[in-house]
């Protein structure tokens, strides 16, 4: 049997790009960083926030977990894009173009970086909150349905990068547009669980998908399987994912002619 | 139009978004195992035609074929075929020479053992065997420039494009280049380059095209190109000083009436530089020149010898000179220009 040439094309371009990035140590571990600073920051203050009640569970942190993982996960969609306009800028993308290869297997090759950027990254997030003391009521079967929805989360976050980086063939923008990806990750359930909001804050909370993507992992980590929330951040998730996957794709075709 | 051209181009424009015509409908052929050469100033369109050639830019309308192959619809049968060199190297910062070579190896379908033997050979070829493993971003200008040559060899292409292969590179790296290019050429590689710089299409370049404004000018080969603009030029200075002293007005005229007798002459004068004789070949005549002028008794100070330049050549053409990279010369060999015969032999 044959196997179709574009996954071995595309298997190569992931070998190199995954090469790429882990060739600064400093990309892999900074969400061990923030998510330490954060644990310690946010979770000594806000301890008694938690006597307010609603939150699901008595633990700050356990509370926070999910909310890390997505602001980690989201970020690194700004650094899809950079590595792609770095290799655009350098002229390495002209080699790629110019190899007797399905285009597409460039495309598919940095996503597939994103979305090992995304477990490696979610899974130290993880691996922390355990040694920290969280308790995941979702078990090890949760964590892996966690990490699951963190990939499929973060390939949303690559794409929007990849567009940005095609779009705008710009180092500054490209590398500054973490600042659009802010409020999706603050107008959420992050410090608050809904019953505690109000007004025009609480109306934009729900209508972000963010946060029910983030609802979701929350869930698993303090309640357990609480099905109904959690697949309704997995379907959320799913659909932007696929959106965003045929947009990119669309644009990049274009962008390749 | 002959089948056997590795390149055939007929009636290509190329326009950038904003109306901007870079092509205007160029035409033009290549034949196998030829080194043929784009010249021409900034912005003249050579960048873009090679783009085109090697697929990475879309035409706006015309007939394109390489190696038998129409671009648009076999793009990817073409790339198998031919390598490119693009202006501002393409290469990997981060990997190090060994790594990115494989790696073209394996883009090009070379197996995993066959791509490290390949990258071997080609480390060994551009003589960066001894950096192999340093990371690509810490190498000098020209050891980038052979190791992204290198990476266009991979596959042992058919046909070699190159952008403008040694701008901006020391006198060194330059000839490395060229002498890489000729020896690829000597084993059947067919090279299209682009150039501004004169020297490296008169040196490299069997067959020219002088391209301006979107438009081939001329076409040939160097020799060809310059002797149909005019001829060479020797200038002699007679032993008895300049002319407008007493008595030596009279050596000139005799010696320019001596000169223009001679068949092989074109044109013999005297003005403030001396005796100005136009021949066919200055390198060849001058020594019979010289030899007719010491027989009848005439002494010579000083001679030069000076034939028409590619810039010369683009002159007559285009109205402007390429702002090319050569030296400028002395200025002896600059004022024997305008006498060259620009406006053809008489």
């Amino acid at each position: 049997m044959k196997i179709p040439s574009i996954l071995s094309e595309t298997w190569h371009v992931y070998r190199r790009n995954l090469k790429t990035w882990l060739a600064v140590p400093a990309n892999v571990f900074s969400p061990l960083f923030v998510t330490g600073l954060l644990f310690v920051i946010f979770g000594s203050n806000f301890e008694n926030t938690i006597s307010l009640g609603g939150f699901g569970t008595e633990d700050y942190k356990a509370f926070l977990v999910a909310w890390i993982i997505v602001q980690v996960v989201v970020f690194s969609g700004a650094d899809s894009g950079f590595a792609l306009l770095t290799d655009i800028m350098s002229g390495y993308f002209d080699k790629l173009l110019l190899a007797p290869i399905n285009r597409f297997s460039i495309l598919f090759g940095s996503l597939m970086v994103s979305g090992t950027r995304a477990l490696l990254q979610a899974l130290l997030v993880v691996l922390l909150a355990l040694t920290m003391g969280v308790d995941f009521q979702g078990g090890m079967l949760g964590i892996l349905a966690i990490l699951l929805l963190a990939i499929v989360f973060g390939l949303v976050w690559s794409c929007l990068g990849i567009m940005i980086a095609l779009k705008t063939r710009n180092a500054q923008v490209t590398q500054t547009s973490w600042v659009l990806f802010f409020p999706f990750i603050f107008i959420t359930t992050a410090f608050m669980p809904e019953d505690q909001l109000s007004g025009w804050f609480k109306v934009a909370v729900k209508i972000n998908p963010v946060t029910y993507v983030m609802e979701a992992m929350r869930v698993i980590v303090v309640e357990g399987w609480d099905w109904p929330t959690i697949l309704t951040g997995v379907w959320v998730a799913l659909l932007m994912m696929t959106v965003l996957l045929a947009a990119t794709t669309w644009m990049y075709r274009r962008q390749t002619a | 139009m002959s089948q056997d051209n590795i390149v055939q181009v007929e009636d290509l424009v190329k326009v950038y978004p904003g109306d901007i015509n870079a092509l205007s409908g160029i035409n033009f052929a290549v034949g196998r195992s030829e080194f043929f050469g784009f010249l021409g100033p900034n912005g003249a369109g050579k960048s873009t035609t090679i783009k085109i050639l090697s697929t990475l830019l879309k035409k706006t309308s015309g007939s394109v074929r390489v190696a038998g192959l129409d671009i648009e619809h076999s793009s990817m049968d073409v790339r198998r075929v031919i390598g490119f060199a693009t202006q501002e190297v393409g290469l990997d910062d981060l990997s190090s020479g060994m790594d990115f070579l494989v790696m073209q190896g394996l883009l090009y379908k070379l197996g995993r053992r066959e791509a490290q033997i390949r990258a071997k050979e080609l480390l060994e070829l551009v003589g960066l065997t001894e950096v192999a493993n340093r990371k690509v971003g810490t190498y000098s200008g020209g050891m980038r420039r052979r190791i992204d040559l290198a990476g266009a060899l991979v596959h042992r292409p058919e046909i070699l494009f190159l952008d403008e292969p040694t701008t901006g590179l020391d006198p060194q790296s330059r000839l490395a280049i060229w002498e890489h290019l000729r020896e690829l050429h000597s084993q059947g590689t067919t090279i299209l380059l682009s150039t501004q710089m004169m020297e490296e299409a008169d040196r490299l370049c069997q067959r020219l095209a002088i391209i301006d404004h979107g438009q081939i000018v001329a076409e040939g080969s160097p020799a060809n190109l310059k002797n149909q603009i005019g001829d060479d030029v020797v200038r002699i200075f007679i032993g008895t000083g300049t002319p407008g002293e007493p008595g030596s007005q009279e050596v000139y005229t005799k010696a320019a009436a001596l000169l223009a007798k001679q068949a092989f002459v074109s044109r013999a004068s005297v003005d403030e530089g001396g005796l100005m004789v136009n021949v066919r070949d200055g390198e060849a005549s001058a020594p019979v020149l010289l030899k007719l002028l010491i027989e009848n008794g005439i002494g010579v100070t000083k001679l030069a010898v000076s034939s028409p330049t590619l810039d010369d050549v683009f002159l007559t053409y285009t109205g402007r000179a390429i702002r090319s990279e050569h030296g400028i010369g002395d200025e002896f060999a600059q004022s024997l220009r305008p006498w060259i015969g620009l406006r053809g032999r008489q």
